[in-house]
């Protein structure tokens, strides 16, 4: 049999699995708007584990951080920088924000916001923030499960089809099950990945250079400039301090403000999960050094592959491995963007209908559900049509999705932290940040030092929430008794 | 340890490990040479400070894990709460 085809029957065979896994999940869950987002918060340690590592690393990590570290070197380590440190702070705000969730009944961040400072409009803001960073994010996913696809199969399946096929599956069992199949789909990829990079990651220098060590060293010979912090733009020039630094920082402010990520609280059963969750978590977060190696084996390659993106599946299939192997190894990048893509599409809809829809027509249980699967379908229509734009990088779709979404670190924190933030306040930083955010977007010439828009956005944020919630009255305090015990 | 101390320490390693990731503070680290298990020195000197939170974050758990204990343990035995 032709190897491609073989390879196909595995990745199909892969598919149908994690397809069958989310089905049975579904039915182990409760028929009501608690069970569809929150899974009646009943996740323990291992899936807790699993669903966090494998929602935050999606293929941006696992195509996009090898292409990096193949075009432009130790750039690439500012991801593995700030996963770690943007999670640790969840150790005490993800069990403060899963108590207020069961005392007022929250399952979306949104809510926990509002319900500190009530007001339509910010609810409604919040939603549209998180939706206009949600589709560049399920856009990359849907990219990279085809190119993926696209690449093993020698062009038989192509970008459009493997995407759809494969975010089909997806939209699938997010419609029938809801919270309860992301968490165990997830588990099951979770494992995947991780078996998946670190065999790779391990085998590729050991085979073409004789090692790890070995392999550095001739890098370190030819290609210096590649291996010097803080390593190369896109175009091969050397990157700058002030991006390097920044892009650390805001993403790790960022992280854990990923609607599907902070929503985890909710889900989570009891404290001790999440707090261990968060313990474990840097031992996931050193799975990037595998998948970086597989960046850096392509370096001194012959060849080249299409695009930086392009690089693990062409290094799968450059070095002659058996073709169940490079079946095996596709399922784990497929895992990856859809272990991630899932909860995006699930978190996309649980917020535009919890946070945008409700607040301003009146829909009973049923009628919600059935909105937000409407929304699941709708959200994966918009990101697949922007996928199959042949121009997008899969790094740059989410750098500037974080810019956007690090603006809601400071209402989140200001919910649950301090008693004097007003509603003004929150709603003033917002917005302020929002248009810092953009303005610097579409002109990027004009960032000092060459700073990520979302860490200048945050400069005027912080400030301004403070000044304008000192200049208005402190809120009620029998209403802050509900947040501060 | 007591609470305070610990999550004192524990803020105090989140502080110094992003200053020593980030500009300035990783500047005198951006060296290639020497290899550290086969990788650059700056990989190895970012996924250090990464594993080392590890260690610290289960010791914040063990004493904010007694510090919970123990006061579940008082509002138990204060007279006059019925629970």
């Amino acid at each position: 049999m032709e190897q491609w085809l073989l390879v196909s029957i595995i990745i199909a065979a892969y598919l149908l699995l994690t397809l069958t896994i989310g089905l049975l999940a579904g039915r182990r869950t409760s028929d009501s708007v608690s069970g569809y987002v929150a899974a009646d918060r009943s996740f323990g340690l291992l899936v807790m584990y699993f669903v966090t590592g494998a929602t935050v690393f999606s293929a941006f990590a696992f195509l996009g951080g090898p292409g990096w570290a193949y075009s432009r070197g130790a750039a690439a380590f500012y991801i593995l920088a700030y996963g770690a440190l943007g999670m640790a702070p969840f150790y005490w705000m993800g069990p403060r924000a899963a108590s207020l969730g069961r005392r007022h009944g929250y399952v979306t961040q949104a809510q926990l916001v509002t319900g500190r400072f009530p007001s339509k409009s910010l609810s409604l803001l919040i939603a549209v923030v998180s939706l206009v960073a949600f589709v560049p994010y399920i856009t990359l996913q849907m990219r990279g499960a085809g190119i993926v696809i696209e690449a093993v199969t020698e062009g038989h399946v192509p970008l459009w089809l493997g995407a759809a096929v494969s975010y089909g599956i997806v939209i699938v069992y997010v419609l029938f099950a809801g919270a309860m199949a992301v968490g165990w789909t997830n588990t099951f990829q979770g494992i995947f990945m991780v078996v998946t990079a670190w065999a790779l990651g391990l085998y590729l220098p050991f085979r073409l250079y004789g090692g790890i060590g070995p392999m550095f060293k001739r890098i370190a010979a030819e290609r210096p400039d590649l291996l010097t912090l803080p390593g190369l733009t896109g175009t091969g020039e050397p990157w700058s301090w002030g991006a390097y630094s920044t892009f650390i920082i805001v993403s790790a402010v960022g992280v854990m403000m990923w609607p599907h990520l902070f929503m985890k609280a909710f889900t989570a059963k009891d404290d001790d999960t999440l707090r261990r969750t968060v313990i474990l978590f840097p031992t996931f977060q050193l799975f990037l050094i595998p998948v970086f190696l597989i960046g850096f084996s392509g370096l001194l390659f012959a060849g080249q592959p299409q695009a930086p993106d392009f690089i693990l599946p062409f290094m799968i299939l450059e070095t002659g491995l058996p073709a169940v192997v490079v079946g095996l190894f596709c399922a784990g990048a497929l895992s990856a963007s859809m272990s991630t893509g899932d909860a995006l599409l699930h978190a996309s809809a649980s917020v535009l209908v919890q946070d945008g829809v409700t607040h301003y027509v009146d829909l009973d249980d049923r009628a919600q559900r059935r909105l937000m699967r409407a929304v699941v379908v709708l959200t994966g229509g918009v990101a697949y049509y922007f996928a199959l734009d042949p121009d997008s990088s899969l790094v740059q779709l989410l750098a500037s999705a974080y810019g956007v979404i690090s603006q809601l670190a400071p209402p989140v924190v200001a919910a649950m932290y301090w008693r004097r933030a007003t509603t003004r306040g929150t709603m003033a930083g917002l917005i302020v940040g929002i248009a810092t955010a953009a303005f610097f977007y579409l002109n990027p010439e004009l960032k000092p030092f060459d700073m990520h828009e979302g860490v200048l956005a945050l400069m005027v944020h912080v400030p301004t929430l403070i000044a304008v919630s000192l200049m208005t009255p402190q809120q009620d305090e029998n209403h802050l008794k509900g947040f501060f015990a | 340890m007591n609470l305070k101390t610990a999550r004192g320490l524990t803020g105090a390693y989140l502080m110094l490990a992003t200053i020593f990731v980030t500009w300035p503070g990783v500047v005198p680290f951006a060296r290639i040479e020497p290899l550290v298990l086969g990788l650059p020195f700056s990989m190895a000197w970012i996924a250090s400070w990464i594993a080392g939170l590890l260690p610290v974050l289960f010791l914040l758990d063990r004493v904010e894990r007694r510090y919970r204990l123990e006061r579940q343990d008082q509002e138990d035995s204060t007279p006059g709460t019925d629970r």
